[in-house]
């Protein structure tokens, strides 16, 4: 038991030196530029589990409040006149602050309904956002997008603050997702996923509960819907409150794990860079969305728990019947 | 004030096409308990489908409802029972992923087969008008809103008049019940699927007359419609028609008296609104839903 | 455990220290062939106006082959589709520069995308010649490597056709205006510097309405307009509301005395095999007009018939604007004598350039100057034909306009 711990010590170990090391590993701006938006979507997958995974609530209103962490941090900065370099990254957190606030009003109103009417619920408030980004032109520039401050930073380097700012944002989700399912409050949630009146009956305070969940996922997508605006230097409506940002957590969740703690984060490590090579490279041919939603298909069909569920539910038959096998025993 | 008038007789008629369209995604969630991410891209896939008997074999659009309304019925069938079936646990949640997967799908064939160029159905009633006072109405307005209630009346003439109807309707209220008494369920869905993909295709053709359109034209669809049914109350057959018709209503109005702008955002409030009161929508049942 | 830590602190401050030089774009040997990147949009919101950029892409890296290559580097031209999406752009040009190593790049179709994609082309030190992106915003970035190759910024689109306008006998002239935009950095623009100046020359405004650019349904807005009865009606429009508007005034037997929609009756066929004859009369700004006789056009439209069929009516404005991108970059090459970027960065803000849509020059942050500026076209008899200012004019303006048939 002793060594397997180990083990799994040492592999984490691993797995976050390669990823701090990453940009010295491959520092051109193409691999670099993958790795920001890979490591972009880990940190959204598992914000977005903390919601979805662990109560259950399906929310695919989430890019929502992608949206608004963006804006927030764009007004932000134009508002205060914060030139571009490392500066800016001190606001994210206002940003997180601000869409925990919006969070918290949505979270109220849209946790009144369950299931289904959830799940809708989310998507309308998504499209108000997009709306009142494209109507308030005052403010948001409408149509015509906001701009960021750029950041004087040229080549090959002007990735990698962004991917560092990535992975710092991802790896407090990671702490944030890890601290949350050894908690009392993590059991709550999960006792709201598998019936919600039963755990209010056993006093489980559901309503505080669900919104704290919302809210903490919520101020992560926030933050990092802030650092990506200022990645992309422009933002627009239609194209940060995207209703595809929203799906594309959802399914890196479903892909690797509902629930889990590793699982949004391998689902993200397979999605996203596949996801940007099949549309480089397959895109011309417009056969990208019929191969993408062709794997979406045969994941689902065939892993309906994801990856590491049915990985870990695989190795434990195996070693169940080791065992058994071997002493000679009939079940 | 005129033009008020005129917004809300427009919105009248096109609420009409929503109310089909609609009408399909609330059956297929009643009877299955999932939401159909990809109606807007079936709908789609119905205009493309009598854009092609249009264009090529000079078909009148409304003609050719003959032979897409079966195909579509029959894809239903087929898609429901290789694509939704297998879903066992997780099955609302699975089936969002399930059925976006497949909008996402028909989206690059079409693209695949017609390019994303902008297309559009026409036929000499799509401009021809009659006038009522000053203003005056569109001819396809007309048609369209007779057909889709020439649609709509057969279904519930079928709901409530036929057995086959009664088992729908049996599923709908209780999906364990309805097989304990012996009704074959899965045959239930499967159809209500391929009536729900037949009344897309219906709602496809008005819109490809009325709206220029291309593969990626689902998105905006389906955000309206998944509003419509969650106002009227989802599942509720009454609901999304009536729904349907306040909500372009107001659009509508919204657009002549306010602003264009404000128009899609005050569709929106008015299902954020109805919520707050009645968190079911207007015809829901207030049923225990769990995940 | 504390130590490597250290380790892996110190290792990953050394690789940015390694990584700050930037990309140095190396000039490839002279007869070997280059490849130039482009991301346009195939699928998305943009993608009706993708494909046909593509055509004036290809019929110039044809024509410049034919002659040799570009300073005698055969050409490939390499699409990647960015599903109209900034990530995908953003993503799109870095890997075109640092994993294909392509020599050179042009732009995306709308201003929507040039920006994001033209901060991340200057800062890899490439040469940004663009088609689509004019919009006042685009400038405002303060680029010196991006060049909007079009007769002019597009604010000024509308300028002739005020002008033609505000020329009409007194008692001819409109009274009223009615005016309908998307808002969108391409469209607004324009609409807001027309109204400005048909208010100073006392055309009085009766409705002016700015839709999202989300926008499907243009009916009621459209009712809003013909409601108006405005005698002039200027619309800011992209294809297909450039199409529902006319539609729904033809429905309403709605006669304006002159209709110009900025972009949309300019597509060609895409335009025109929707509406019929009814096109007739309606007008759109263009820098360019097959007819034209600015340099190669000629050329250019006998060339487009022979490789993609139809007629010239068919050619949308769009492959015209591809198409000059390449000619202008391949006089800069010549002119420059490399097709390194710097220097084709530093020629281009040189001198004038000789494209399809007439000569031009550009300022230090790519505007385009000294063009011969933005005419008016009008759709008569099928053909879309130039009508204003007189000295381009292959038709006299047709005004009022026929009513719809």
């Amino acid at each position: 038991m002793y060594d397997r711990r180990v083990l799994m010590l040492l592999g984490l170990v691993a797995v976050l030196a390669v990823a701090l090391l990453l940009p010295a590993i491959a520092p051109d701006s193409a691999t670099t530029n993958i790795a920001v938006f890979t490591v972009m979507y880990v940190g959204l997958a598992t914000a977005w589990n903390i919601m979805g995974g662990y109560t259950g609530y399906i929310s695919l209103g989430h890019a929502g409040f992608f949206g608004f962490g963006s804006y927030a941090l764009g007004l932000l900065l134009a508002k205060l006149g914060v030139a571009g370099g490392y500066e800016p990254f001190l606001f994210v957190p206002v940003a997180g602050v601000l869409t925990a606030v919006l969070a918290a009003v949505v979270g109220w109103f849209a946790l009144r309904t369950r299931a289904a009417t959830f799940v809708i619920v989310t998507i309308a408030f998504m499209f108000m956002l997009q709306l009142l980004a494209e109507n308030l032109t005052s403010l948001t520039g409408g149509g015509a997008g906001l701009a960021f401050p750029n950041p004087p930073w040229r080549g090959g380097f002007f990735n990698i603050p962004f991917y560092y700012a990535m992975l710092a944002l991802a790896l407090v989700g990671l702490a944030a997702s890890w601290w949350i399912r050894r908690s009392k409050f993590g059991l709550g949630l999960l006792a709201i996923r598998d019936d919600e009146d039963k755990a209010l009956a056993v006093g489980v305070p559901a309503g505080a509960f669900k919104l704290t969940a919302f809210v903490i996922s919520a101020a992560l997508v926030g933050m990092i819907g802030g650092v990506y605006g200022y990645y992309v230097t422009f933002i627009y409506p239609q194209f940060v409150v995207d209703p595809l940002i929203g799906i594309s957590m959802v399914l890196m969740v479903f892909l690797g794990g509902l629930g889990t703690l590793w699982g949004p984060v391998l689902g993200a490590l397979i999605l996203e860079p596949a996801q940007l090579w099949l549309a480089y490279n397959y895109g011309v041919s417009r056969l990208y969305l019929v191969l993408y939603s062709a794997v979406f298909l045969l994941v689902i069909l065939f892993m309906p728990r994801g990856i590491i569920p049915s990985a870990s539910e695989l190795i434990a038959r195996r070693r169940a019947r080791a065992p058994a096998t071997r002493a000679g025993a009939t079940p | 004030m005129i033009l008020v008038l005129e917004a809300a007789v427009l919105g009248v008629l096109t609420g009409g096409v929503y109310a089909l369209m609609a009408s399909g995604l609330t059956l297929i969630f009643g009877v299955m308990r999932i939401i159909n991410v990809g109606h807007g891209a079936l709908v789609v896939l119905g205009a493309y489908l009598s854009f092609v008997l249009w264009r090529n074999l000079n078909i009148d659009p409304f003609v050719s409802l003959v032979v897409t309304m079966p195909v579509m019925f029959v894809l239903g069938v087929i898609l429901q029972v290789v694509f939704i079936r297998p879903l066992k646990a997780d099955r609302e949640a699975l089936s969002v992923l399930v059925t976006y997967a497949l909008a996402l799908g028909i989206e690059g064939l079409l693209g695949f087969f017609f390019t994303s160029n902008y297309v559009q159905i026409t036929a000499w009633y799509d401009t021809a008008s009659f006038p009522i006072g000053n203003f005056r109405i569109t001819y396809v307005y007309i048609y369209g809103f007779l057909l889709c209630l020439a649609i709509l009346g057969a279904i519930f003439l079928m709901l409530y008049r036929t057995t086959f109807g009664g088992a729908i309707r049996a599923t709908m209220l209780n999906r364990t019940a309805a097989q304990l008494v012996g009704i074959d369920v899965d045959r239930v869905s499967a159809v209500a699927f391929g009536i729900g993909m037949a009344t897309a295709a219906a709602g496809g053709v008005v819109f490809g007359i009325t709206n220029t359109f291309n593969p990626g034209s689902h998105y905006d669809l389906i955000s309206r419609l998944l509003t419509i049914i969650v106002l009227g109350g989802l599942g509720s057959l009454r609901g999304a028609i009536i729904a349907a018709l306040i909500m372009l209503v107001i659009e509508d109005i919204t657009a002549v008296l306010i602003s264009p702008v404000w128009a899609d955002f005050v569709f929106f409030v008015v299902l954020v609104v109805v919520l707050l009161v009645r968190p079911q929508g207007l015809f829901g049942l207030r049923v225990r839903e769990r995940l | 455990m504390r130590r490597a830590l250290i380790a892996i602190v110190a290792g990953a401050g050394l690789a940015l220290t390694a990584c700050g030089g930037g990309t140095a774009t190396a000039t490839p040997s002279p007869g070997t062939p280059i490849t130039i990147g482009v991301s346009v949009s195939l699928t998305g919101d943009f993608s009706s106006d993708g494909p046909a950029l593509v055509k004036g892409y290809d019929l110039w890296a044809e024509d410049v082959n034919k002659k040799g290559g570009l300073l005698g580097h055969p050409v490939t031209m390499k699409y990647v589709d960015d599903l109209s999406s900034t990530t995908q752009v953003v993503t799109n040009y870095q890997n075109l520069i640092s994993s294909n190593h392509v020599a050179l790049v042009f732009g995306p179709y709308s201003s929507l995308l040039t920006k994001p994609a033209a901060t991340v082309v200057d800062r890899l030190g490439y040469a940004f010649p663009e088609p689509a992106g004019g919009a006042p915003s685009v400038f405002a970035l303060n680029l010196h490597s991006l060049f909007f190759v079009q007769p002019a910024a597009i604010e000024d689109n509308l300028v002739s056709y005020t002008n033609w306008l505000l020329a009409l006998p007194a008692d001819q002239r409109p009274k009223t205006a009615a005016y309908a935009t998307e808002d969108d950095p391409f469209t607004q623009p324009q609409i807001d510097k027309a109204r400005k100046l048909l208010e100073a020359g006392g055309i009085q405004t009766v409705s002016y309405k700015v839709y999202p650019a989300e926008t499907t349904d243009f009916t009621p807005l459209a009712l809003k307009v013909a409601s108006s009865n405005a005698d002039a009606v200027i619309l800011g429009t992209q294809v297909p509301d450039a199409i529902a508007f006319v539609k729904t005034f033809i429905a309403q037997h709605y006669n304006p005395k002159t209709l110009i929609e900025t972009a949309g009756p300019d597509q060609g066929a895409q335009y025109s095999d929707k509406l019929g004859a009814n096109t007739e009369g309606i007008m759109v700004p263009a820098g360019w007009t097959s007819g034209s006789q600015a340099f190669n056009n000629p050329t250019f439209v006998a060339e487009y018939i022979a490789k993609y069929g139809g007629t010239a009516a068919d050619i949308s404005a769009d492959s015209a604007e591809g198409y000059s991108v390449g000619q202008v970059v391949e006089q800069a090459a010549t002119k420059a004598g490399s097709i390194d970027n710097q220097k084709l960065i530093d020629t281009l803000h040189t001198g004038t350039y000789q494209t399809v849509q007439g000569p031009m020059g550009f300022d230090s942050v790519g505007r385009p100057q000294g063009g011969v500026g933005v005419f008016v076209e009008q759709w008569q008899n099928g053909n879309a034909v130039f009508v204003y200012p007189a000295a381009v004019a292959a038709a006299q303006p047709e005004y009022p306009k026929h009513d719809w048939q």
